[in-house]
């Protein structure tokens, strides 16, 4: 309309973050515009890099359990469990079936939250701030039973080495059928606002579309690789928990809409679908759960000195509502474990950004970067300031860096 | 662009809201209905009787907020203080029992879990807001 | 003598005006507020609430960035302000009569409607902001955009009064007097239907509110134009925001609501001005609910390229539409 204007065929920049009401979580962006499009998209993470694997490192892992209901705000139980399942593998642990129904019902609250969220946050981002409320009003049910069933709304510390805290009782089922009910009440009308509404049509429909064969080479995963018609969901490849006895089917867009674009509303259909999944998974849990013991040890003394025995390394992997999530610990007979590693969900999807942003318009940045639900406080491991200046570090640099860091510790 | 003009029918949103318009607001009121020009003025008033706080949204039963301590059963194992993920409870030598920072409490009742003595509990207060993070309200002893 | 009462009298209804745009801009602002969050479910502030925000931020100082163009980054508030305020001066309210009424004519107010935008553009590129210079861009490409809508509605009306056989179709006070809905038959009822919706409709883009607020766009330019905006200045544009409100409101109403109470009821005459003026004021908050409250919390924010298609493309083909009908109508009557 004004491709005659001089200064808006120049190419420009414009940085978006550190902090920017765009962004929830920093991290720092840097777009090479021509008039309203993008033509070149950089990002640079690492701006809340907390050092929360530093301070594992120096606790056992009873007490690190409650350091990873904190890595991420909202996927709570996510990092527990994955954590838990990376350190029961190494001690050999038989987690109680009882124990991990439970798992599995707080596992699917979550998701069923954190989508709620995560729809209210991509309605805000298209300046549609009703929708945030009502989604966020609707969410509420789901805190309300969370928090009836571990203690808190956030942070549930509901996972232990070897089971669960808390049992769910009989006189806990009303509530949370009450509130499955709810959702099931709710999911059409959920689906009529956001998916028939025009102008999230108009805002979403081939909007940062990320191709079936970007989503498999960037290795994208959750939620965002299944938008774009990759079948993985590690409920269903690799069971754990309950999830092996459980009727699961990931969800992808061409079962509803009947094809498959990639693009931002295909992710909002399939967040909004997976709630209801979310509920009927936890039917299927209250329904089969056995009964029995909660926990493999209720002494904590003895987990502790089970610790001083313990010996190797794990991997403990959990579908998150972001995607897939993942725990390496190392185990050398000590009350704290040697090396604890985390991958969170969202350090897979970040680099999908680029190819979703470049050649759209700057209208849709705040959308295109909610859509693929990024945690970043999660996902910031590492940040490099040598005198006060950042730098950004090789593979090779890093790689240097790691085998010198082990050949210290080797010595 | 001709769709764009069928697509400008099609808001579902638009009944809903003249609907809530009529309708309570889901908002729950705590502790006043609008932001008091002080809010320790207000809760000073409250305290006094002369203005009614609304109430918070109840917490269920197994809440957990702040902690309490009954050092008369403490036998002072520190076990509570080896396990706390915040470092949130030193021991006390002299009077061999245990002294928690509620602010750097993190809630986890790993502590109250696991004490022998069950000295330890989760109270369901949690309006712990201060300016001091050291006030007598945030040590518990 | 004469010339020192008319200047006393432009000079005080000039002041009325101001006084009055201030109390009621904020408080139409207040209540779209209020009303926005009761239909999200909310409270929502008191509806004092922008009286309470302008008093703090007229307290407080205004920050200038490094790159910018001082005195016409401190300009752009105080003209946008007084701007609105002008375009007050020509609109009729309730039963009062412009304070310059027989100087100016629908074509200059759709002028002066330009003035507090560009204003704002001016300001938006005296920021030296990058969000702030693409938030300028965006507001001129709207300007462009919504003019065409506007122009077509202003054009019908005129010409069908002209057609009626009105003398100074443009002038208010013929559009008050003779109002378009009596002048016209089925047809034109529907047509002149069609161009109420498409001005309720420019009505926001006008405001900068959802879904056409791109030049301002909370979570693409963190508030685009007026990001570097603070203190005594930004209480100037968001003065200037709740007066552009109540200009919009009640350019709708003079035109297509232009009834007073008195017309219908017969009252003693300083009854009526009470009267109409409350009836005004109700006319006005009924249009502003409809075309700002209800529209922003309805719907997504479009991006600059579907607002220029939204208003070119289906606003302005609708107008036509709305003119075409007109037409038929008033040959209807000839044949």
């Amino acid at each position: 309309m004004s491709d005659g204007n001089p200064a808006k065929t120049t190419p420009y920049t414009v940085p978006i973050g550190p902090i920017h009401p765009a962004l929830k979580e920093p991290v720092m962006f840097t777009f090479r515009m021509n008039g309203e499009q993008i033509e070149k998209a950089d990002f640079a993470p690492g701006q809340t890099h907390r050092g929360i694997e530093w301070m594992g490192m120096r606790r056992n892992p009873i007490q690190i359990v409650h350091l990873t209901d904190r890595i991420c705000g909202i996927c709570g139980v996510s990092h527990s469990l994955a954590f838990a399942r990376a350190v029961e593998q190494i001690m050999e642990i038989d987690v109680p079936e009882r124990a991990d129904y439970i798992r599995a019902i707080i596992a699917e609250f979550e998701r069923i939250q954190s989508h709620l969220l995560w729809a209210g946050m991509a309605a805000h981002e298209l300046g549609f701030d009703t929708l945030l409320h009502l989604t966020w009003r609707v969410r509420e049910q789901a805190m309300d039973t969370i928090e009836l069933l571990t203690g808190n709304r956030v942070n549930y510390g509901i996972i232990q080495i070897g089971g669960v805290r808390r049992d769910i009782t009989p006189d806990q089922h009303p509530a949370i059928h009450e509130c499955l009910d709810y959702y099931r009440d709710l999911q059409g009308k959920l689906l009529r606002i956001f998916l028939e509404d025009a102008t999230i049509q108009m805002r979403c429909r081939d909007c940062g579309i990320l191709t079936r064969d970007d989503a498999l080479r960037l290795c994208t995963v959750g939620p965002t690789a299944r938008a774009s018609g990759v079948n993985m969901d590690v409920r269903v490849d690799f069971p754990y928990a309950a999830y092996g006895d459980l009727d699961i089917e990931p969800i992808l867009p061409d079962r509803y809409l009947g094809e498959t674009r990639g693009d931002v509303f295909d992710r909002i259909v399939v967040r909004l679908l997976e709630v209801e999944q979310s509920a009927g998974i936890i039917r299927q849990c209250l329904d089969v759960m056995p009964a029995g013991d909660i926990l493999w040890e209720t002494k904590i003394p003895k987990i502790l000195a089970a610790f001083k025995k313990a010996h190797g390394e794990a991997v403990g992997r959990h579908e998150a509502p972001r995607g897939e999530v993942l725990h390496y610990v190392r185990m050398d007979g000590k009350e704290h474990p040697t090396a604890w590693k985390v991958k969170a969900s969202s350090y897979s999807n970040l680099m999908s950004w680029i190819p979703m942003l470049e050649g759209e318009q700057i209208a849709d940045i705040p959308i295109i970067v909610a859509s693929i639900d990024p945690c970043l406080s999660c996902t910031d491991r590492v940040a490099v300031v040598r005198g006060g200046r950042r730098s950004i570090m090789t593979k090779e640099e890093l790689h240097r860096l790691s085998v010198e860091k082990t050949r210290r510790l080797m010595r | 662009m001709l769709e764009c003009g069928d697509a400008m029918a099609n808001l579902p949103m638009i009944p809903e809201l003249l609907k809530q318009l009529f309708r309570q607001p889901a908002t729950n009121t705590f502790p006043a209905k609008y932001l008091p020009p002080s809010v320790t003025g207000f809760l000073k008033m409250v305290s006094r009787g002369e203005a009614a706080i609304h109430p918070p949204v109840a917490t269920p039963p197994e809440f957990r907020g702040k902690i309490t301590y009954e050092p008369e059963g403490c036998i002072g194992c520190s076990l509570c203080v080896k396990i706390c993920p915040a470092h949130a409870i030193e021991l006390v030598n002299e009077t061999k029992t245990i002294r928690i920072y509620v602010s750097q409490c993190i809630f986890c009742s790993q502590c109250t879990d696991m004490c022998p003595k069950g000295s330890l509990k989760m109270s369901d207060e949690f309006l712990l807001a201060d300016e001091d993070r050291y006030s007598d309200n945030l040590i518990v002893e | 003598m004469s010339l020192v009462d008319t200047a006393l009298a432009v000079v005080l209804g000039t002041l009325a005006m101001a006084a009055f745009g201030f109390v009621a801009g904020l408080t139409v602002l207040g209540i779209d507020r209020k009303l926005a969050a009761h239909m999200q479910a909310r409270i929502g502030p008191p509806i004092r609430q922008p009286f309470i925000d302008v008093a703090k931020l007229l307290r407080k100082e205004n920050v200038v960035p490094e790159n910018a163009i001082p005195w016409l980054f401190h300009a752009a508030p105080v003209i946008a302000f007084a701007s609105t305020i002008t375009i007050l001066l020509y609109l009729p309210i309730g039963g009062i009569a412009p304070v310059f009424g027989g100087a100016g004519d629908l074509i200059l107010i759709v002028y002066l409607l330009t003035v507090p935008a560009l204003a704002m553009v001016a300001g938006g590129f005296a920021s030296g902001s990058p969000y702030a210079t693409i938030g300028a861009q965006r507001e001129m490409v709207i300007l462009m955009a919504y003019e065409l809508p506007l122009a077509i509605a202003v054009i019908a009306i005129a010409w069908r009064l002209a057609a009626a056989g009105v003398a100074e179709p443009f002038s208010l006070a013929a559009i008050a007097a003779n109002p378009v809905w009596g002048v016209v038959g089925p047809l034109g009822i529907v047509g002149f239907a069609i161009l109420f919706v498409i001005l309720a409709w420019v009505t926001p883009a006008e405001l900068s509110r959802v879904p056409f607020d791109a030049q301002e766009a909370e979570t693409e330019l963190a508030g685009g134009l007026l990001v570097e905006y603070s203190g005594k200045n930004f209480a100037l544009f968001y003065m200037a925001q709740g007066v552009k409100t109540i200009v919009m409101a009640a350019l709708a109403v003079a035109i297509f609501l232009p009834w007073n109470l008195s017309d219908f009821v017969a009252m003693t005459p300083a009854v009526a001005v009470v009267a109409d003026f409350a009836f005004f004021l109700a006319k006005v908050l009924l249009v502003a609910f409809f075309s700002v409250s209800l529209i922003r919390v309805s719907m997504a924010r479009f991006r600059i390229t579907q607002i220029v298609s939204v208003y070119w493309l289906w606003f302005g083909v609708l107008g036509l539409v709305g003119l075409l009908l007109i037409v038929l109508d008033a040959y209807a009557g000839v044949w």
